[in-house]
């Protein structure tokens, strides 16, 4: 396992971020899914060397990030949730930057590995462009591309399906999923969709805690059973679908139709309420 | 000159070139190429082993003497030509990088290192141009007036370093700051680098504004031991602030000071022998603690 988490803990000032948190990663994708709030961010930072934990343990590629960051460093890569870019510099120019930062300093090979992780990402051909002048998708290509640079071990990408249209969202699948033949790779979404798409393995954060580990297949299943449709509104997890039918999860409600349950209904039935409401 | 005999001199990884066999790329002989390539020449360039200046020459020859080509290509290999293959695609395939970055290797920075330069806010042009800008009025004014248009420009020209310093790195003046974080390169070093960077950026300016404004007199260098050490200190204090907000902070203190001097005591206090010394202190004490706690940055 390249990635294992034990009771680990983190509070700013008197809140909580991470309670108690334990899980494991192994090759391919795993997803982290939550509703916002429920600490994916802070646990992906927690990964990444960019905090550290208050308690608990984290051993990421054999290593302990507080004794080695360096070394888990060189074999890192990482798309922060928010992160920026230096937008006056071309794409090559920015890929290139992070190249340098991660001690790449042969020029020839750094510039040959830039080509490749951008050719990789799909952006050769806008490889002269300035940042500023690309679209929110293309941007967030190149934050996956400066990720890959050096052939990582470790890949964390925070959330980096927000904000794209399906047809984006699409390549990003195809994208990631290949990233993850290869590597482990941690993604952070509050989209079920998501998790169905392209991870194996699956992890749903709850307030800091969690509360499923598992293959998308066990999340669905928890729904097993317990997704009725309906013509009326029952239980408190209901809600009315395209057809004028009530979706109902928990317990059946009376003249009620047993249905195969999705993943989302697994993970709605795990927060026990509408993601809006399971934010703190 | 004996134009037969002239050609190339080939400069070897030891330094020495031989001197009887020396010649000018760009002298006479090689712009009337009155020499052709011999075989050791040959070998030695299909081998990469020519000073650039001496390959750059040999290459202007070859392109007019078919003869040359003739003796050049046998002694080629292939794995040179593989390596050509990977610059031209390099040369090809890399943009042309900004006007900052070409000067910075004009003056011999190296490729990587003028990149990290480059990535910060206040070493590009705007905030370049800006700074000197207000530099310019400042000794515009200070021409003018006596009183406070001379201190306005010593007041000035420290803060311009201090806060170009502290628009170079950071959370606060970095886009992709959290990248760069866990990045195995040294923040210290980058730091460091971007720091001495925006002093040269800032300083010239400052002289050249104030020599040719204000001709040759002690306020034209009065400035300077106040930007290094304000500059230094808020160095030493990004390692617990934002570096924005130390610089900031920094800037503000150094403003009350000199405007509440002007106010209180000779208007040119801040600027004595004494002061400067004190100046002098302040640098060499903060940058032998920014040494200590350099691994407090990463
Ligand atoms: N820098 C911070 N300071 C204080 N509270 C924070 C900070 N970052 C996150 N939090 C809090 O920690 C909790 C988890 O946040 P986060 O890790 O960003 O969740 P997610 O990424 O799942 O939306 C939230 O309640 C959030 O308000
Ligand atoms: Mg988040
Ligand atoms: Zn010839």
């Amino acid at each position: 396992m390249n990635v294992v988490v034990d009771d680990l803990t983190k509070t700013y000032g008197r809140s909580r971020a991470l309670d108690g948190l334990s899980f494991s990663a192994g090759q391919g994708v795993t997803g982290l899914l939550g509703p916002n709030g429920a600490g994916k961010t802070t646990l992906i930072r927690l990964l990444a060397t960019a905090l550290a934990s208050d308690g608990g343990t984290i051993r990421l590629l054999g290593m302990d990030p507080a004794k080695e960051p360096a070394a888990i460093r060189r074999r890192l890569g990482y798309l922060p949730q928010e992160t920026g870019y230096h937008r006056a510099f071309t794409v090559f120019e920015f890929v290139d930057y992070v190249a340098i930062l991660k001690e790449m300093v042969d020029r020839r090979a750094r510039h040959d590995e830039v080509r490749r992780v951008l050719a990789e990402v799909g952006l050769s051909d806008v490889s002269h462009k300035k940042i500023r002048a690309l679209s929110g998708g293309m941007r967030r290509r190149v934050g996956i591309a400066q990720a890959l640079l050096g052939e990582p071990a470790l890949v964390l990408l925070d959330e980096p399906t927000v904000g794209l249209d399906p047809e984006q969202r699409l390549r990003f699948r195809e994208l990631i999923s290949r990233i993850g033949e290869d590597r482990t790779v941690i993604l952070s979404t509050h989209q079920t969709e998501d998790v169905a798409a392209l991870c194996a393995r699956v992890v749903v954060l709850k307030g800091g805690r969690q509360a499923f580990e598992g293959t998308p297949a066990e999340l669905r299943a928890l729904a097993e059973g317990r997704t009725w449709l309906s013509d009326q509104k029952a239980g408190m997890l209901s809600w009315r679908t395209g057809d004028g039918l009530f979706r109902n999860l928990g317990d059946a409600p009376g003249g009620s139709r047993l249905v195969e349950p999705t993943i989302e209904d697994g993970y709605l039935l795990l927060l026990g309420g509408l993601p809006e409401e399971a934010t703190r | 000159m004996n134009q037969h005999t002239d050609r190339p001199g080939d400069t070897n990884g030891d330094g020495h070139t031989d001197t009887s066999r020396d010649m000018h790329p760009d002298g006479q002989a090689g712009r009337r190429t009155g020499w052709h390539m011999d075989d050791d020449l040959a070998v030695a360039y299909a081998e990469g082993r020519l000073s650039p200046t001496t390959a750059a020459s040999v290459e202007a020859h070859l392109l007019a003497c078919a003869s040359c080509r003739g003796l050049l290509a046998p002694q080629v290999s292939q794995t040179r030509l593989d390596r050509i293959w990977v610059e031209v695609v390099d040369v090809v395939d890399t943009p042309a990088p900004g006007p900052f970055e070409r000067l910075l290797r004009l003056v011999g920075v190296r490729h990587h290192i003028a990149r990290l330069l480059a990535a910060a806010r206040s070493l590009r042009l705007p905030w370049l141009a800006g700074a000197s800008l207000a530099l310019f009025f400042a000794a515009l004014a200070a021409g003018e007036t006596t009183r406070w248009g001379v201190i306005g420009f010593l007041a000035l020209a420290p803060i311009v370093p201090v806060l170009g310093v502290g628009l170079a790195f950071g959370r606060g003046a970095d886009p992709a700051y959290e990248i760069g974080l866990v990045a195995p390169y040294s923040a210290f070093r980058v730091m460091l680098l971007r720091a001495a960077a925006v002093l040269i950026t800032s300083v010239v300016p400052a002289l050249v504004i104030g020599v040719a404004f204000l001709g040759q007199t002690w306020t034209v260098v009065g400035w300077l031991l106040p930007a290094l050490a304000l500059t230094s200190l808020s160095l030493l204090l990004s390692r617990w602030f934002e570096p924005v907000q130390a610089a900031a902070g920094v800037s503000a203190l150094w403003l009350t000071g000199v405007v509440w001097t002007n106010l209180h005591a000779p208007s040119l206090a801040m600027f004595g022998g004494a002061e400067q010394l004190a100046y002098l202190i302040i640098t060499v004490v903060s940058g032998v603690l920014l040494f200590l706690g350099r691994r407090e940055f990463s």
